[in-house]
């Protein structure tokens, strides 16, 4: 029963806010109707639960959410919640009734109603949630639907930019609230606000307790618009004044209040908690009375007030004496009703006189007699006047400051003396409002002649202000019971006992009242004396135009920032990469356990043969990055490192590996130069002399760092896996040449997969260069076919081919074995034809070589498939091998196995790759078709 | 051996090579749009057979399948699908529709799993590269356009010095530790006589290789250029799946081999998660064009996915994963948004192009602001579910700085998604864009409806993420 109530009081302003776009499509009317239906019918809703609530229960209904992790979507209704329910959908009601007139006949008044709505579902999930998350999340939604409000009239600059403003630190104190109730939430072991509620005594005790206080307060501090984070609230009255009737004085301002409302009983109660919450509101509350009267803005002036007064709750919960929550929330009501009259009048004012600024009024009362009464009677509230509901709350808080425990000496008198000074500005501001712009003289140049409003118009002001009337004059009737049961749900525990009368007799409190009326009223009369003061000592204050700069002022840095930070420049990335890697490194050596660099194993020794040729290689490979820019020498250069390698594997007692490189050397020689070609001889030196210092540090460092950790990796204790691969050579394989069983056998599949990437990347190559014709670079002698062939070696060459070709066969043969196997085979067959490119020029080459080399890979790979699919015939796994001698005539005995197929099926394939690699690379600067 | 355990990388991997012989013989003019079609098939195929698969651990240690690869393959599929169907149109107009391209999208898709998978530096290495060669193609796509063409190079280079920093990684990790699966690296590491500084050089090695495909500071230079250069469609693509991937894959690896160093990473993942959080919200403030500022965010985001991974636990890594299905909606949806910025036939990618677009195409515009305050944690939407898991996993571990650090960058991260919305719907209209195509309001439209109610039904997202999580900390 309760939770299906209390859900469809919440529900009802969402589903209003479709449901309004879609009715103004009707009439306008009809929006406004159905606006108000949302509202009418959660009141209608909510009132059987009345009578439970006053008598002190809290109604609580949850439905599962996330429930392995104690999260329910739930929601309660206490006191407190009971009365902001009220205050959110009663004065919502008038809002709506009031906006209807107020916006021009033009404006379908959907959008308006929607944007209302969905705050005003916003306003009642934050006082009904029970879940701390699901406050925060209405929270937020109230932050993004009044940043959408304010912002009705977008054409206007001046609502934009208040609207950012608003919703920048709303917002930001949302997210400030979220880390805040998270912290919270952790700390208390949940987020139930009844078991938080339960465990302050934990909180309090808490080392984080500092921390929750201070991102909660930040929360309710910018929502509430407290010192210094009350800049968007006067910037916000560029709002419409419904918005600001509703917004800024009974709803959104109040969430802020409502916080520390419903969390008192968890963090009040410290040192931290009274000079916080106690010195923001206290100066808040005198320094927007203060600059209330200053505003010629009829808006401004209530918005300033409205900051007073927020202040003064605040205050009042900072005193932190159960009476004074009481006073706190008895005054959150009367501020609701008197403000929002006022706020209403001030529109009906501006709405009939075309201008709310209040120096060109006057005597506005004869014009509109009926609206100044009540605008003057509100105002009597708002200063304070007997009678009206303002006194008794003010009188209250008189009361509160007399003898509070925690000043004594001369300090007692700090709060009263303080509590008088607030007092006489609001009475003073109050009474400018009430005198400029109904009394003193007539109206100067308005735009349009006021006269009294629509009768609907004025309805809410009637009943707000009979509200004020009668609250002041029957208390205990009108709030004495509301009161008592919000207060108790703010304590959580005994109300001390309270008696809201008119007349508590002459006490000092009264006295007090007197004595701000009076001060009040001197203080108006020489206001000009104090304004000119204020303008000679004190700067001007413009809280927007402030965060407007500071926006500026940090997208500008931010932009400053990124030019430095982000260059745009591939060096510049690479230069920061490398350099970030460098310092993880050594962090990460350094980080962990304390270890030498040299691990337990022996160094070793180099003899002064190895020694040389290390210092060649060196010489070598540190020549090819310093003689770059001219790709000839540097290419010579690396014939030298690469020469030096392979007779380092010689000298390491690995043919195989030499033999590979050996030829895999000259290949690269020979293609590499018909790609320079098409390069300059020399290239310039494009970067400067810092770039490349920096550049050689960094390569310099990271080189060592390799070394070191490679150093480091060598002389510990370290299993290899050559072992295994010596053992099974022979039995699994049936060669002794580990390189080439390795190879073919042992992991035959890996060569599998590179000799199909070698064939791809030869028919890529080829793909790519066929039909490119390029002009050789400049200076480079292009020849003439036939012109400048070296005769010699075409001579020499043509006869030394059958022998390179059986050579090839030779070494291809014995491979399993002895040093060799396919892949050499193909490479020394790919050189023999590649010399006779070379040699004899390639028209004479291709002429006789009329080989398809795509063919010869395609070859290649069908053989090498084939072979690993014929284990499949005996059922074994793909490329199984089998081995055994085969003894022929005339030949040696020799070892065939099944690899060996395989192994044909690499040979093809390297030589394929190699020769259409070099036809395709050699023919670009030539005219006709290649690649036979 | 239980080669099933691979059957729906297996049975992606032959449909790409399927779609790619059809896509050989098929006309040219057709078969763009009907490889893009049978690719979405694929994935959804690849999808059940993933959802059908039972747990295990197949291929001698290489290959595991289990609750938390599940979950990251489940997202890494809907991301990939997501991504060619917002390719579909922009190919048409940018004139790239080369059947190719889905295809490339489904490789790096087999990549993407195979690394999720990945219990062995083998496998990762493996899957991690299939990914990323995909991705220098597809970033350089459109190769007649030069800044695409710029941005594949710098990808591919920069790429390819983190991919080799990786292997460099990855091989000092087998030298110290004498092995490659991520079980026998856990021993060795957990054994004081073997454990190494080698080691932990070769781990943050490792780390720095997968923290560039993740983007996170110092290694994310790549990002922002990627990001602007690169076809739409595929920064959509890369901005999503391989996060996921990468993220997912660097949580199973710290979290599981290198679980016993926890308190040498956790310095490390701490400070890149600061440094990221902290540029990514700084950054975004200046941005022009909205494809720069979306990488920006990025940054920003994985940075807050990170938290998660510091925490070292599971509500940290459940934290992860639920970010990362928030951020990949979110991210889909303002890409596909993003893509839908053309006017007369032509893209345009400044912030200041969306003028007024509240009131020329309000749907959109809608949409853009759902996604903006998503991305800027504001509750309800989904990207605040994100972050409250991210922020209460920190928080338990009593990593407070890291939390409150958080929330102060998405503090400043929100000024400028709330810039987006202020262009939005308070400038002066600039021209409307041309007509959104269908394919487009269908991703725009599924990433809205999932960004803003997810809170209505989060509890089997949040199950499913906590069984995964769960995998990795029992």
């Amino acid at each position: 029963m309760i939770a299906g109530a209390l859900l469809f009081v919440l529900l009802a302003p969402f589903v209003g806010v479709p449901a309004v776009v879609l009715l103004q499509r009707l009439h306008r009317r009809c929006a406004a109707w159905g606006a108000a239906a949302a509202m009418a019918a959660g009141l209608a809703v909510l009132a059987p639960f009345v009578p439970r609530v006053l008598a002190g229960e809290t109604l609580v209904a949850r439905w599962q959410w996330l429930p392995e992790w104690g999260l329910d979507f739930a929601l309660r209704l206490d006191g407190l919640g009971l009365l902001f329910c009220g205050l959110i959908l009663g004065i919502g009601l008038l809002i709506v009734l009031y906006a209807a007139y107020y916006l021009p006949e033009k404006d379908r008044l959907g959008r308006f109603y929607a944007m209302l709505l969905a705050f005003a579902g916003g306003m009642l999930g934050v006082v009904l949630a029970e879940n701390l998350l699901l406050l925060v999340v209405f929270w937020e939604v109230t932050s993004l639907s009044s940043f959408l409000l304010i912002a009705y009239k977008y054409e206007a600059r001046e609502a934009r930019v208040a609207a950012r403003m608003a919703l920048a630190v709303t917002g930001g104190g949302g997210l400030a609230l979220l880390a805040g109730v998270l912290l919270l939430g952790q700390v208390a072991g949940s987020f139930d606000l009844s078991e938080v509620l339960a465990r302050g005594d934990v909180v309090r005790a808490h080392p984080l307790y500092p921390v929750i206080l201070g991102l909660v307060l930040l929360g309710a501090f910018t929502k509430s618009a407290q010192f210094p984070f009350h800049g968007w609230l006067p910037a916000a009255m560029a709002a419409l004044t419904p918005v600001s009737a509703y917004l800024h004085s009974a709803t959104m301002v109040k969430a802020g209040v409502f916080l520390l409302a419903r969390l008192y009983p968890v963090l009040s109660g410290t040192e931290a908690w009274m000079v916080v919450v106690g010195g923001v509101g206290a100066v808040t509350f005198v320094y927007g009375a203060y600059v209330a009267l200053r505003k010629d803005d009829l808006k401004g002036l209530l918005a300033y007030s409205t900051i007073s007064h927020l202040g003064l709750v605040t205050l009042l919960f900072g005193l932190d004496t159960r009476m004074a929550a009481v006073a706190a929330v008895f005054h959150i009501i009367n501020h609701a009703i008197f403000k929002a009259s006022l706020f209403i009048a001030a529109g009906i004012i501006d709405h009939e006189a075309g201008t709310r600024d209040m120096r060109r009024m006057g005597g506005l009362l004869r014009l509109m007699p009926w609206t100044g009464a009540l605008a003057i009677v509100a105002a009597g509230a708002m200063a304070g006047v007997p009678l009206l509901n303002g006194f008794l709350s003010k009188e209250m808080f008189f009361a509160e400051t007399i003898g509070h425990p925690a000043f004594d000496g001369a300090a007692r008198y700090l709060l009263p003396v303080l509590a008088v000074v607030g007092g006489v500005l609001s009475v003073g501001y109050s009474v400018r409002f009430v005198h400029e712009v109904f009394f003193g003289g007539a109206p100067r140049d308005l735009p349009r002649t006021p006269h009294e409003p629509p009768r609907w118009m004025r309805l809410p002001v009637d009943v707000l202000v009979a509200l004020v009337l009668l609250v002041g004059l029957l208390p205990q009737v009108m709030v004495g019971p509301i009161l008592l049961s919000a207060s108790a749900a703010v304590l959580q525990g005994e109300v001390p006992a309270f008696r809201l009368a008119i007349w508590h007799g002459f006490t000092t409190p009264l006295l007090m009242s007197v004595a701000a009326m009076l001060g009040g009223l001197l203080y108006y009369r020489f206001r000009h004396v104090l304004f000119a003061l204020h303008a000679r000592l004190l700067p001007r204050d413009g809280g927007q135009m402030a965060f407007e700069r500071a926006y500026r002022v940090a997208e500008l840095a931010a932009m400053r920032a990124m030019a430095w930070l982000d260059p745009r420049s591939l060096p510049a990335y690479l230069a920061l990469l490398v350099g970030f890697v460098l310092v993880l490194g050594v962090w990460a050596w350094r980080g962990g356990a304390p270890a030498d660099l040299a691990g337990p194993l022996a160094w070793g020794s180099v003899d002064p043969l190895t020694g040389f040729g290390l210092l060649v290689l060196a010489v070598g490979a540190g020549g090819t990055v310093l003689l770059h820019r001219r790709p000839l020498v540097a290419l010579m250069l690396l014939g030298v490192a690469g020469l030096m390698v392979s007779l380092g594997f010689l000298r390491f007692a690995a043919p195989d590996l030499a033999l590979t490189q050996l030829s895999v050397e000259v290949v690269t020689v020979v293609l590499l130069l018909l790609a320079l070609r098409y390069l300059p001889q020399v290239t310039a030196a494009e970067s400067g002399a810092a770039r490349r210092w920096r550049d050689a540090v960094l390569a310099g460092l990271g080189g060592l760092g390799v070394a070191a950790l490679t150093f480091a990796m060598l002389t510990r204790p370290f299993e290899t896996i050559s072992g295994w691969q010596i053992a099974h050579s022979v039995p699994g394989g049936g060669g002794t040449n580990v390189v080439n069983v390795i190879l073919v056998d042992i992991r035959g599949f890996d060569t599998m997969g590179e000799i199909a990437v070698l064939a791809m990347a030869a028919l890529g190559l080829h793909a790519l260069l066929q039909g490119l014709r390029l002009p050789p670079a400049a200076g480079v002698a292009s020849a003439q076919p036939g012109e400048g062939l070296p005769v010699m070696l075409a001579m020499l060459m043509r006869p030394l081919l059958p022998l390179a070709l059986a050579v090839s066969v030779y070494i291809f043969l014995r491979g399993h074995n002895l040093p060799g196997g396919g892949f050499i085979a193909g490479l020394v067959t790919a050189i023999a034809l590649m010399l006779q490119y070379v040699a004899g020029g390639i028209d004479f080459a291709r002429a006789r070589l009329r080989w398809n080399y795509v063919k010869v890979l395609g070859a290649g790979l069908g053989v090498a498939v084939a072979t690993g699919l014929g284990s499949w015939v005996f059922g074994r796994p793909f490329l199984t091998s089998t081995h055994g001698y085969v003894d022929p005539p005339v030949l040696e005995k020799f070892e065939l196995a099944s690899a060996m197929g395989f192994d044909l099926g690499v040979y093809l394939v390297v030589v394929g790759t190699v020769m259409l690699c070099l036809t395709e690379l050699g023919a670009v600067s030539r005219s006709g078709r290649v690649g036979g | 051996m239980n080669w099933q355990l691979a059957l729906p990388e297996i049975f992606l991997s032959c449909s790409a090579m399927a779609i790619l012989m059809y896509g050989v013989f098929a006309r040219p003019e057709r078969s763009f749009v009907m490889s893009s079609m049978l690719a979405v098939g694929a994935l959804l195929l690849t999808a059940m057979l993933v959802l059908s698969g039972t747990p295990g651990v197949g291929y001698n240690g290489l290959f595991t399948v289990d609750a938390y690869s599940h979950f990251a393959k489940l997202l890494i599929l809907v991301a990939v699908g997501l991504g060619v169907v917002m390719s579909l149109d922009y190919a048409e107009h940018a004139n790239m529709q080369r059947f190719e391209f889905p295809i490339l999208m489904l490789l790096a898709a087999v990549g993407m799993m195979l690394m999720v998978s990945a219990t062995s530096l083998m496998t990762l290495y493996l899957g991690l590269e299939l990914m990323s060669l995909s991705i220098y193609v597809l970033a350089a796509f459109a190769r007649d356009e030069r800044r695409s063409a710029e941005a594949g190079l710098k990808y591919f280079v920069l790429g390819a010095l983190a991919s080799g920093l990786l292997l460099y990684g990855v091989s000092l990790v087998y030298g110290f530790s004498g092995s490659m699966s991520f079980a026998e690296i856990g021993r060795a590491m957990a054994d004081p006589k073997t454990a190494s500084p080698g080691l932990t050089v070769g781990i943050v090695f490792i780390v720095a290789g997968l923290a560039f495909k993740v983007s996170a500071v110092p290694f994310h230079m790549w990002t922002p250029d990627v990001y602007e250069g690169a076809p739409t469609p595929v920064t959509a693509f890369m901005g999503t799946a391989p996060k996921v991937a990468a993220i997912v894959l660097l949580v199973r690896l710290l979290s599981d081999p290198f679980g016993a160093l926890l308190g040498q990473w956790q310095q490390l993942i701490v400070l890149v998660s600061i440094a990221s959080m902290a540029l990514g919200s700084l950054a975004a403030i200046g941005q022009r064009n909205i494809k720069r500022l979306m990488a920006y965010s990025s940054i920003g985001h994985m940075g807050y996915a990170l938290i998660g991974l510091a925490a070292g636990t599971g509500a940290g890594v459940r934290g992860v994963l639920i970010y990362m299905l928030t951020y990949v909606f979110m991210n889909a949806g303002t890409f596909a948004c993003i893509i839908a910025m053309r006017r007369q036939g032509r893209n345009v990618e400044g912030v200041s192009d969306l003028s007024g677009l509240g009131r020329t195409d309000p749907a959109m515009a809608l949409a853009i602001a759902i996604f903006m305050f998503s991305m800027a944690g504001i509750p309800p939407f989904s990207g605040f579910w994100g972050k409250y898991f991210i922020f209460t996993a920190a928080v338990q571990q009593g990593m407070w700085l890291l939390a409150v650090i958080g929330v102060l960058t998405s503090v400043i991260g929100a000024f400028y998604y709330i810039r987006i919305i202020k262009v939005m719907y308070f400038d002066e209209p600039a021209p409307a864009f041309d007509p959104r195509p269908a394919s487009l309001s269908f991703v725009v439209g599924a990433s809205g409806l999932f960004t803003t109610f997810f809170f209505l039904f989060p509890a089997p997202v949040v199950a499913a993420a906590e069984a995964a999580a769960k995998v990795l900390f029992r």
